[in-house]
């Protein structure tokens, strides 16, 4: 399978990281073309400037710097998202790339009648997302993780109508052990070898 | 009442933009000291870097990059959030702005490995928001940011602080008497703040 590999954290030697790394290393294991985005590597700017959204509704986004990425999505037939999460949700810089590269004409288009939106990403079957949150899983619970309701369910809405999913989180972050990491770790290898 | 408006969209003339210019004014005209912070207008970075994100849990100092909005959300008694619903969440540049200002010893202090809120200061939270969903297709999404303000964010400033979520959904739908009908419920919101 064609796997997009989105990853998103400002810090290279971070736990992260180590998932990323654990994660590709999977994949191309089981036999998986991968490519990948690191968001702060290639310093993503997030923000929607004003141009931008008054042209949202008319078209795909002009700005070149989104080529290569609208290239990569419509090149996916997975997509697994690696990130913190911080607030609950989606770091800014990850935000910011569904606001400007999950737009019109790219992921969705307005069709005739009133309100109807067109899903175009029936290409891709897979979504995943592998996160680290600071939270206990019973507060994230409360506050309805907001991450995975945005990828899992919003994002998912536009893509191939039996679309696999999964989410596997790391919580209470701050006070994990190194064991509990290694766990993890090992939990992610476990799941992306069957992705 | 010292209050905090956030507002988030880039374009001057959106519909928006006009809520914003429109709590701005009522807030104003009933006396209270407002503090507009327009995270466009102000060029907010909103992306928190490897040097933030490696001082995080360290004391705060004075001349962190944030340190001034840091000092401006805790001078506020209270906090109105205008904003526009992008893919079922906060534009990037706001949520950016809780990455990066709400951070240890501001919105939360780490007791023991525990988390206590410390927003203390902030007696109501006021979200205006607008989607281009319908609500029924918002609710089954989860509505994010809804739960943030409601649950989130509540339980991060003064316990039993009123918290009020006013939002205009099907916006690519919506009639000038929808809008009207809006900005009609939020400056009477404003004017009972």
């Amino acid at each position: 399978m064609r796997v997009l590999v989105v990853y998103c954290h400002p810090v290279p030697e971070s736990f992260c990281a180590a998932i990323r790394d654990e994660a590709l290393a999977t994949l191309k294991g089981a036999g998986h073309e991968v490519r990948l985005i690191d968001l702060y590597a290639e310093g993503f700017d997030p923000v929607m400037g004003c141009d931008e959204r008054r042209a949202y509704n008319d078209g795909p986004p002009g700005d070149p710097a989104l080529a290569r990425h609208i290239e990569y999505l419509q090149w996916a037939e997975g997509i697994l998202f690696i990130y913190p999460t911080w607030w609950y949700g989606l770091p800014a810089m990850l935000k910011g790339w569904l606001d400007r590269v999950w737009a019109t004409d790219v992921v969705f288009r307005l069709a005739d009648g009133p309100g109807r939106v067109e899903p175009l990403m029936g290409h891709v079957v897979r979504l995943g997302v592998i996160t680290t949150c600071g939270a206990p899983w019973w507060w994230s619970l409360v506050v309805g993780q907001p991450g995975r309701k945005t990828l899992l369910r919003g994002m998912r809405a536009l893509c191939a109508w039996r679309c696999r999913t999964f989410y596997l989180a790391h919580y209470l972050m701050d006070t994990s052990t190194q064991e509990s990491r290694t766990a993890y770790l090992r939990k992610v290898r476990a799941r992306l070898a069957r992705f | 009442m010292k209050v905090l408006v956030l507002h988030a969209h880039p374009v001057e003339t959106s519909f928006n933009a006009a809520l914003h210019r429109l709590i701005v004014e009522r807030l104003r005209a009933k006396g209270h000291d407002v503090d507009d912070c327009d995270l466009y207008a102000e060029n907010f970075e909103p992306v928190l870097s490897r040097a933030e994100r490696l001082a995080y849990h360290a004391p705060r100092t004075a001349d962190e990059p944030v340190a001034p909005y840091v000092a401006r959300l805790k001078a506020a008694e209270a906090l109105v959030l205008c904003f526009p619903v992008w893919n079922y969440g906060f534009p990037a540049i706001m949520k950016g702005y809780f990455d990066r200002v709400f951070l240890p010893d501001v919105s939360f202090a780490l007791v023991d490995g525990k988390v206590r809120p410390t927003l203390r200061n902030i007696r109501k939270l006021t979200a205006v928001t607008t989607y281009g969903g319908d609500r029924f297709r918002t609710w089954l999404m989860g509505d994010p940011p809804r739960r943030i303000v409601n649950r989130q964010l509540r339980a991060t400033i003064k316990p039993g602080a009123r918290v009020s979520y006013l939002a205009l959904h099907s916006m690519n739908l919506a009639t000038d008497e929808n809008r009207a009908a809006f900005m009609e419920k939020v400056a009477r919101h404003m004017d009972a703040f």
